[in-house]
C-alpha cells in the first residue's frame, strides 16, 4: 500500500482501456482537422458547389460525436479507479488506526485524524479521477498530431519538435516545488482543525477567563496561514500556465508565420496542408497545457497521497498479543504479578517491580497519593500498555500469551471518563458486551446498577438519546451505565478507577452496593480513596511515587505502615499531625 | 436574508479583488479570440499572396495578442484566488465570532466533530462560489458580447449562430442539469458531516470501545458510512463529467454549424471566402471559456448547500441567547454580595423543573457551601451566576444590579471559577497557566503549581489535547492553580478537589482559603468534611433549600445535614 503507482496497477484492465479511447481521441482530432480544411478549402479556394462538401460535413459531425463520448468515457473510468482507491485507502487507514494501542492513540490530535481520513483520503481523489485521463490524453494526442504533421510538412513538425521539450521540463522542475508546497498546506490544514476543535471544546473556559478574543485572533492567523500556504502552491501553479501558454503561443506564432512564408514566398505547401496545421496545432498545445493545469492538482493529490500512505508507515509498537485462548470459566482466575514494571516513554515516571497475587474474587484495593502510579497499574491489568519488564500471570501464564479478545472476554472496565457514544442510554448500556442482548437484559442491568428509577422517569425511558460524550448525563449517572454494561458483560474481572469520585453520597451508596454484587462472580481490582472500600478489602496494594510499599488488609498496614495511617486518619477528617 | 447572500456580503469586502480579476479575465478572454481569428485570417490572406507589410502586420498582431493573453490570464488567476482565499478567511472568523455567543448552547444541539466538519469542508467548498459561480459568467458574458458584435460585421447568420450557442451552454444546458443536480442535492455534504463527525466520535471513545470490544462493530460502521459518501461522490463526479462532455459536444456542434452555415453563405456568394476560416477558427476559440459552465449547476448547488450548513448553525433559534439590555459593562473591583430571588429554572429539553422555586442571599465576603444529592440543582446555581443559563422567572442580583442587565464578560473578570470538567488546550502547562493572566511571569506561576502540589511539572510540560495526559486529580489541581492565578473577588468552585485524595485536598483548600480571605466564596461540594470554617451552608435537595445555617447550626439541627454526615462517617 505504500506505493502510489502500486494503487494504480491494481486496475490495470481499466487502464489499458483508458489508452484505447484516449487513441481513439486523438484520431478524432485529426480526422476533425482534415475534414474541417477539406471544407473550407473546397468552398474558399476550390469554388466548390455546396453538395460537394455536404458529406464531408455530415462525416464531421460524427467525428465529433466521437470525440465527445471517447472524452466522456475516459474521465468516467477515471472517477471510478478514484473511487475504488479513495474505498481502498480509507478502509485500510481506519484499520491501521483501530490497531493502534490506547496509548498511542490518545497521543495525537483527534482533529488530525479526522482530517487524514477524510481530506487527506479525498484529495487523492483528483490524480486518479483526472490526473491519470490527462496524462493518457496529454501523452498520446500530441504524439499522433506530431506523427500527422511531420507527414504534412516537416518544418513545422521540427519547430513543435524542439518547442515541446520545453513543456514537460518545464512541469518536472515546478512540479517537485508544488507537492512539497501542497505537504505543507496538508498539514496547515490538520494544525488548523486541530486548533479549531480545541478551540471550540474549550469556549467555556476561553469565555470565563475573557480570552475569546486572543483565540480568535490565533483562529485567524491560522486560518491566513492556511491561506498563503494555498496561494504559494497556487503562484507556483500559475506562473507555470504562465511559461507554457508563453511557448505556446510563440510556437503557434512561428508555425503561423512559417507556414505563411512557406504559401507565398516558395509556393512549397497548399493552403489545404497549412490550415489542416494551424487546426493541429493548438490541439497539440492544448492537451500539453491541459496537463499543466491538471498536473498541479494531481501532483497536490500525489502529495496528500504519499502524506496519507506515510501514515502507514508509522512505527507503533502496538501489543504484540498471543496466539493462546484463555479457558473461560465461571470462576475467575488467579492473577500474579510479577515483578512488574513499567516506564512511559516520554516522562521519567516509573513503575518498580511489583509482586503480589490476586486469588479469585478477592477485592483488591489499590492506595496512593495521586501520582503514585494507581492508575498505571490497571492500565496493565486491562492490557493497554505492557511491562517493560517482568509480567502479569494469569492461569500461570503470561498475559500477552493469550489473544487480546479471550482476556478483554473477562474483563470489565469502568473508567473515571466512561465515554458515552451518542445514541439512546439502551444503546449505550448495550455496548457492555458483544453478545446479542434483549431488553429485559438491559433493563435488569440498568436496575443492579441503581439507574433504572432514573431512566423510568424519561419520556422515552430506554429509547432516550443521550448526546456526544455523554451530554446531558451527570458524572455519576454516566457512572451508573458503565456499572451497567458491567452487569450486562458478567465479567469475572472488574477494574475500577476511582469508582466514587464526585459523587454525592446517596448515588455513592447505590454504587457501593453495585460492586459489592459484581464482587459476589468477579474479582474486584479498585483504584480506590474511599475507606469503606479500603476496609472491606481482602487486600490493599498502598503504592508511593511507582513503589509497592506494602501489600495488607487495613488493620495490618493500619498498625505497620505510619504513612498509611496518616492518609487514614486525614480521611477521618483528623488534622496531619 | 439567504444564507447565500450574506456569503455574498462578506464577499464583497474584497470589492477591490474581484473587479481587477474580471478586468483581466476579459483581457485574457478577448485576446485569445483574436488570435485566433487573426491567425486563421492570415493564412487565407497568405494563400492569396497579399503584400509582405500586410502579412507582417497580422503575425506581428498574432504574437503581441499572445503575450497579452498569457500575462492577463495569469494576473486573473492570482487576484480571484487571492480574493478566494482571503474570503474563506473571513468566513472562518465570522463563523468563530457568531459561534462564539451560543456557546454552551450550541453543545446541546450539534456534536463538535459535526461544527468542526461545518467549519473547515464548508468553508473550503465554498471556494468554488467565487471561482466558479460569481465571477465566470460576468467574464464570459462580456466576451462573448463583444465576440458577437465582431462577427456580426462580417455574417450576420453566424452571429446568430454564436449567440444560440451561447444561450444553449450557458443557460440551458446548465439549467437542464441544474434539475438533475437537485437529485443528488446536498446529499455529499450531509454524508460528509455524517462521517466526519462519526469518525471525530470514534476517536474520542476509542478506549472504551477497544476495551469493550466494539472497534469491530464501529469499524465496520464506518466503513459502510465512507462507502454511502464514496457513492455519492461518485455519482456527483460522474454528473459532472458527463455534464461537461454534453456541453463540449453543443460547442462542437456549433463551430460545425458555423462551418457548414458558413460554406453555405460562402457558396452564395454572401460571404467572402477569405473569412470563412478565420470564422471558423473564432468559434473553435469562443467556446473554451464557456466550459466550465457546465458544472455550474453543480457548484452553485453546493455553495447554497454549504452556505446554508453554515448558518444553520448561527442562526438556529433554539440556541439564540436571548436579548437584553446590557448596561453595565464593568464592575467594580471588590468583594460582591449575591442574591437569588425567587428564580425558576428548567433546562432546555429536560423533563423537569431543575429549581422551581429558589431564593438565596449570598453577602459580600461570605463563604458558603452548598450540599445536596447529584442533580439537585447545586452546579445550576454557579451556571445561573456566570449566566451560563437563564432564569424563566425571578431575578438574579450581582450587589444591586440585576444580572440581565450586566455583561457576561463583566461577570467573568470578577470570578475565579473552576468547573467539574475543566477544559485544557493542546500546548503546555505555560499556555494553559497563561490563560488566566498573559502578563504572569514564569516564577509566579512555578510557586502557584507548587501551591496545589504540582511541583513535579515543569511550565514546559506538554498538555494533550483535552488534558488526556493528566489524571483526574492532576486536571482539578491545575484548574485550582488557574484559578487561584486570576484576577477577580467571587470564587465559584463546583466540586474542585472530587478526584483529590483526603490529604491533598485539606492542602489545596487551606491555599483556598488564605487567598479567599477578603472575597464571596461559594463552593459546591461531595464531602461534609471541612466545611466547619464555612459561614453558611445550604442543604439543596430536587431545586429546594431544605437547610441552611452554620456547620454547628445544623449539626444541632439534627436533620437531613446530620443524616448525610452520619452516612458519610458510616461510609469510612
Amino acid at each position: 500500500m505504500q506505493n502510489i503507482k502500486k494503487t494504480v496497477w491494481r486496475h490495470k484492465r481499466r487502464i489499458y482501456f483508458l489508452v484505447g479511447l484516449t487513441l481513439l481521441l486523438g484520431l478524432a482530432i485529426i480526422v476533425q482537422a482534415f475534414l474541417m480544411t477539406r471544407i473550407v478549402d473546397g468552398v474558399f479556394l476550390k469554388n466548390l458547389s455546396f453538395s460537394a462538401v455536404t458529406s464531408p460535413i455530415l462525416a464531421l459531425f460524427i467525428i465529433l460525436l466521437i470525440r465527445a463520448l471517447t472524452d466522456y468515457m475516459s474521465k468516467r473510468i477515471g472517477v471510478s479507479i478514484a473511487s475504488d482507491v479513495k474505498r481502498d485507502v480509507r478502509k485500510d487507514l481506519l484499520t491501521k488506526y483501530a490497531q493502534q494501542p490506547v496509548q498511542l492513540a490518545e497521543k495525537g490530535q483527534t482533529g488530525k485524524k479526522v482530517s487524514m481520513l477524510l481530506d487527506g483520503v479525498d484529495e487523492m481523489d483528483s490524480f486518479y479521477s483526472q490526473f491519470i485521463p490527462q496524462v493518457m490524453q496529454s501523452t498520446f494526442v500530441p504524439l499522433l498530431v506530431m506523427i500527422v504533421i511531420f507527414t504534412q510538412h516537416i518544418n513545422s513538425g521540427i519547430i513543435l519538435l524542439v518547442s515541446a521539450p520545453f513543456i514537460p521540463i518545464f512541469m518536472i522542475v515546478i512540479g517537485i516545488q508544488t507537492q512539497k508546497k501542497s505537504e505543507e498546506k496538508l498539514e496547515k490544514l490538520a494544525s488548523f482543525s486541530g486548533a479549531f476543535l480545541d478551540t471550540l471544546q474549550g469556549l467555556v473556559t476561553l469565555k470565563l477567563f475573557g480570552r475569546t478574543k486572543k483565540q480568535k485572533d490565533e483562529l485567524e492567523q491560522s486560518s491566513l496561514g492556511f491561506r498563503d500556504t494555498t496561494m504559494d502552491i497556487l503562484k507556483v501553479a500559475f506562473t507555470q500556465s504562465f511559461a507554457l501558454e508563453l511557448i505556446s503561443m510563440i510556437s503557434i506564432g512561428i508555425v503561423a508565420l512559417e507556414l505563411a512564408i512557406q504559401l507565398i514566398i516558395y509556393e512549397s505547401i497548399s493552403f489545404f496542408t497549412a490550415f489542416v496545421i494551424l487546426i493541429l496545432v493548438p490541439e497539440f498545445f492544448t492537451s500539453l497545457k491541459e496537463l499543466g493545469t491538471t498536473f498541479h492538482n494531481g501532483r497536490s493529490s500525489m502529495g496528500a497521497a504519499k502524506k496519507v500512505l506515510q501514515e502507514f508507515d508509522e512505527q507503533d509498537d502496538s501489543i504484540q498479543w498471543g496466539k493462546n485462548e484463555m479457558a473461560q470459566e465461571e470462576v475467575p482466575p488467579t492473577i500474579q504479578l510479577n515483578h512488574l514494571s513499567f516506564t512511559y516513554p516520554t516522562s521519567d515516571f516509573k513503575l518498580h517491580n511489583m509482586d503480589a497475587t490476586f486469588l479469585p474474587k478477592q477485592k483488591i484495593a489499590i492506595v496512593g497519593a495521586s501520582g503514585s502510579g494507581k492508575t498505571t497499574l490497571l492500565h496493565l491489568l486491562a492490557g493497554m500498555i505492557t511491562p517493560d519488564e517482568g509480567a502479569i500471570n494469569v492461569q500461570q501464564q503470561d498475559l500477552v500469551t493469550f489473544t487480546e479478545a479471550s482476556w478483554l472476554n473477562q474483563l470489565s472496565y469502568i473508567s473515571q471518563h466512561p465515554y458515552i457514544f451518542s445514541g439512546t442510554i439502551g444503546e449505550n448500556i448495550a455496548m457492555g458486551t458483544t453478545a446479542a442482548v434483549d431488553e429485559k437484559a438491559i433493563r435488569e442491568a440498568a436496575e443492579k446498577a441503581g439507574i433504572a428509577p432514573l431512566i423510568e422517569s424519561l419520556e422515552n425511558q430506554y429509547q432516550t438519546k443521550i448526546g456526544e460524550a455523554g451530554r446531558g448525563l451527570s458524572s455519576g449517572e454516566k457512572q451508573r451505565v458503565s456499572i451497567a454494561r458491567a452487569f450486562l458483560k458478567k465479567p469475572t474481572i472488574v477494574l475500577l478507577d476511582e469508582p466514587t469520585r464526585g459523587l454525592d453520597l446517596a448515588t455513592e451508596k447505590i454504587l457501593q452496593q453495585s460492586i459489592e454484587q459484581l464482587n459476589e462472580t468477579a474479582t474486584v481490582i479498585t483504584v480506590a480513596h474511599r475507606l469503606h472500600t479500603i476496609k472491606t478489602a481482602d487486600q490493599i496494594l498502598f503504592l508511593e511515587n511507582g513503589q509497592l510499599q506494602a501489600v495488607g488488609t487495613h488493620s495490618t498496614l493500619f498498625d505497620t505502615l505510619p504513612a498509611y495511617r496518616e492518609m487514614v486518619t486525614i480521611q477521618r477528617g483528623g488534622k496531619q499531625a | 436574508m439567504s444564507a447565500l447572500q450574506k456569503v455574498i456580503k462578506l464577499m464583497l469586502i474584497e470589492k477591490k479583488d474581484i473587479v481587477i480579476a474580471i478586468c483581466l479575465g476579459f483581457i485574457a478572454g478577448i485576446s485569445s479570440v483574436g488570435l485566433f481569428a487573426a491567425s486563421g485570417y492570415l493564412i487565407s490572406k497568405a494563400a492569396l499572396i497579399p503584400p509582405f507589410y500586410a502579412l507582417i502586420v497580422l503575425t506581428s498582431t498574432v504574437k503581441l495578442l499572445g503575450f497579452v493573453k498569457a500575462g492577463a490570464k495569469y494576473g486573473e488567476r492570482l487576484y480571484s484566488h487571492r480574493a478566494t482565499f482571503t474570503i474563506l478567511s473571513n468566513l472562518r472568523v465570522t463563523f468563530f465570532e457568531k459561534l462564539e455567543p451560543l456557546v454552551p448552547h450550541v453543545f446541546h444541539k450539534y456534536r463538535s466533530g459535526d461544527l468542526l466538519g461545518r467549519v473547515v469542508g464548508d468553508v473550503e467548498s465554498l471556494q468554488n462560489f467565487f471561482l466558479r459561480v460569481f465571477y465566470p459568467p460576468i467574464v464570459l458574458l462580456l466576451v462573448f458580447v463583444s465576440t458577437i458584435f465582431f462577427v456580426s460585421f462580417y455574417s450576420l447568420a453566424i452571429a446568430v449562430i454564436l449567440l444560440l450557442g451561447f444561450l444553449l451552454t450557458t443557460i440551458v444546458i446548465p439549467a437542464l442539469f441544474s434539475l438533475r443536480q437537485v437529485k443528488i442535492n446536498g446529499r455529499v455534504r450531509q454524508e460528509r458531516g455524517d462521517l466526519s463527525t462519526e469518525i471525530t466520535e470514534v476517536m474520542y471513545g476509542f478506549r472504551d470501545l477497544k476495551l469493550f470490544q466494539q472497534l469491530d462493530t464501529k469499524q465496520n460502521q464506518l466503513l459502510s458510512q465512507s462507502e454511502t459518501y464514496i457513492n455519492e461522490q461518485k455519482q456527483e463526479n460522474i454528473n459532472k463529467v458527463y455534464s461537461q462532455s454534453f456541453n463540449g459536444f453543443i460547442t462542437f456542434i456549433v463551430s460545425w454549424f458555423v462551418l457548414a452555415i458558413g460554406a453555405y453563405l460562402v457558396v452564395n456568394g454572401t460571404l467572402e471566402g477569405i473569412f470563412l476560416a478565420m470564422l471558423v477558427m473564432i468559434s473553435l476559440t469562443v467556446f473554451e471559456p464557456a466550459a466550465p459552465m457546465a458544472v455550474f449547476p453543480i457548484y452553485i448547488q453546493e455553495s447554497r448547500d454549504a452556505s446554508n450548513r453554515l448558518y444553520d448553525v448561527v442562526d438556529e433559534p433554539d440556541i439564540q441567547p436571548s436579548e437584553t439590555n446590557i448596561s453595565i459593562n464593568h464592575l467594580p473591583d471588590v468583594p460582591p454580595g449575591l442574591a437569588f430571588s425567587d428564580i425558576r429554572f428548567t433546562y432546555k429539553g429536560e423533563w423537569r423543573t431543575t429549581i422551581p422555586n429558589l431564593s438565596l442571599l449570598l453577602p459580600a465576603g461570605s463563604k458558603t457551601a452548598i450540599v445536596g444529592a447529584s442533580g439537585s440543582g447545586k452546579s445550576t446555581l454557579l451556571q445561573l451566576i456566570l449566566k451560563m443559563q437563564q432564569v424563566e422567572a425571578g431575578q438574579v442580583y450581582w450587589d444591586q444590579h440585576d444580572t440581565l442587565t450586566v455583561s457576561g464578560s463583566a461577570i467573568w473578570e470578577q470570578t475565579k471559577v473552576v468547573l467539574q470538567e475543566n477544559h485544557f488546550f493542546y500546548g503546555t502547562i505555560r499556555d494553559n497557566l497563561l490563560l488566566a493572566d498573559p502578563g504572569l511571569q514564569d516564577d509566579q506561576m512555578n510557586a502557584v503549581l507548587a501551591s496545589v502540589q504540582l511541583e513535579n511539572f515543569s511550565l514546559d510540560t506538554r498538555v494533550s489535547e483535552n488534558g488526556e495526559n493528566l489524571s483526574g486529580g492532576e486536571k482539578q489541581r491545575l484548574a485550582i492553580a488557574r484559578a487561584l492565578l486570576k484576577k477577580g473577588h467571587l470564587w465559584l468552585l463546583d466540586e474542585p478537589t472530587s478526584s483529590l485524595d483526603a490529604q491533598t485536598e485539606q492542602s489545596i483548600y487551606q491555599q483556598i482559603f488564605n487567598q479567599a480571605d477578603q472575597d464571596t466564596l461559594l463552593l459546591v461540594s461531595h464531602r461534609l468534611q471541612g466545611l466547619e470554617q464555612m459561614d453558611q451552608i445550604i442543604v439543596m435537595n430536587h431545586g429546594e433549600i431544605i437547610e441552611s445555617g452554620s456547620y454547628q447550626e445544623l449539626m444541632e439541627l439534627e436533620g437531613y445535614f446530620y443524616q448525610m454526615k452520619t452516612l458519610e462517617e458510616s461510609l469510612l
